[in-house]
């Protein structure tokens, strides 16, 4: 059995005073605030994304054959314009360019539907990286093909593409829903 | 020195000193309430009283679907417009004043500000009558309540401004379209988003909106 000894009975009286001091001085809260009316309702929203993906993003000329390569739209938004930036290395000798262009259906022995498809930018000099933009809608899923085309290629140059789809400026244009 | 322990003996002692203690004061009490009885009288008055109500509802305008999930993917610059009334349902009138938060689960970019200068954004407008919901066109007076501000800076209250129709008495409804848009800014490279992102996001946002009733008021009568 235990006994209540004069210290621990001295600690028990001043914890019993400061509890009742403390309920003593707490204002009463509820009653200054008042009642309050609430009211809440709920919404979800998912964000798109926007992305294209190259096929070919580095392509190695060794002479004047042109190369290809799909850029595909893999975001889950239509497109208006897609950039490319493209880098050319610097050979160690000639001084090729090359020429960017795209279609919208697949490259046949280097025509686009029968045609010579769209330059997209100028002409890229060799130890140089320039972003060409292409102005073409493109749906999630959709491809746009590209086509590089040398000329004056005597030694090993190499071209890389990096996707580049920045919002809002090249995604489809804002839609407003009332519903 | 001084001694603070005591053997068992003299504690019991201490014990049967204040039982002895207790049980005199307690006669004690008992003969003065007795004396006291002899000498009280009654009166007695009836009072009734009534409390208040202060009720806040959340219905959907007519025509719209009020607040609920947005299905299309929603691109940066788009817009979800939904209409609801706000009607205080109570016997007693609000305070001036209402605020709303809102809320987003899971935490992200969406709603949480990471994401500098981006993510979801609110804009309320009040319409003195119902909206047309087709349209989104106010045929009576529109009144802005909220400026176009980030979620992120809703997870507190925030005062909504301009709210009339709901301050001065009971049964009043403010029909309030609120807008929901997506700020992005960002390029995403060879098909990969930036390392912060708000595409391919989901938020469960929660809005909640609170009146104060009206300021309480002293009857002499």
């Amino acid at each position: 059995m235990r006994y209540l000894t004069r210290p621990n009975a001295c600690r028990a009286a001043a914890t019993a005073a400061a509890l009742l001091l403390g309920l003593a001085l707490l204002p009463p809260l509820a009653g200054a605030a008042g009642i309050g009316g609430k009211a809440a309702a709920a919404e979800s929203v998912t964000s798109a994304s926007w992305g294209v993906t190259a096929s070919v993003t580095s392509m190695t000329f060794t002479t004047a054959t042109d190369q290809t390569s799909n850029a595909t739209n893999t975001g889950t938004v239509a497109l208006t314009a897609e950039s490319f930036s493209v880098q050319v290395s610097t050979p160690t000798r000639g001084a090729p360019t090359f020429k960017v262009f795209e279609c919208t259906s697949a490259w046949v022995a280097n025509r686009c539907a029968g045609g010579a498809g769209t330059q997209v930018g100028g002409t890229l000099a060799r130890g140089t990286t320039t972003t060409v933009t292409a102005a073409v809608a493109l749906n999630p899923a959709a491809v746009l093909y590209l086509q590089v085309e040398p000329t004056g290629v005597i030694a090993s140059t190499t071209v890389t593409i990096t996707t580049l789809v920045t919002a809002p400026t090249q995604v489809r244009a804002a839609v407003k829903t009332n519903q | 020195m001084s001694n603070h322990r005591h053997t068992p003996i003299k504690e019991r002692r201490y014990g049967r000193i204040a039982v002895a203690g207790l049980v005199t004061a307690s006669v004690g009490l008992l003969a003065t309430a007795g004396v006291y009885a002899g000498l009280s009288a009654t009166a007695t008055g009836a009072e009734s009283v009534t409390s208040g109500t202060l009720n806040l509802t959340l219905t959907n305008d007519t025509g719209s679907v009020g607040f609920s999930n947005f299905t299309p993917k929603m691109a940066p610059g788009d817009t979800d417009n939904v209409y609801v009334n706000l009607n205080n349902t109570g016997t007693l009138a609000s305070a001036a004043g209402m605020t709303l938060a809102v809320t987003g689960t899971p935490a992200n970019a969406l709603t949480n500000g990471s994401v500098a200068g981006e993510g979801l954004t609110v804009t309320a407008t009040q319409c003195s009558v119902a909206w047309t919901v087709a349209t989104g066109v106010c045929s009576g007076t529109q009144t802005p309540i909220l400026a176009n501000t980030q979620v992120s800076a809703l997870a507190t209250a925030t005062a909504l401004s301009n709210i009339p129709a709901l301050v001065a008495s009971t049964g009043q409804v403010a029909h309030v379209q609120f807008s929901l848009g997506l700020v992005a800014t960002e390029t995403s490279t060879n098909g990969v988003a930036p390392a912060s992102t708000v595409q391919g996001l989901t938020a469960n946002l929660t809005y909640t909106f609170t009146e104060l009733q009206r300021t309480g008021i002293a009857t002499n009568q």
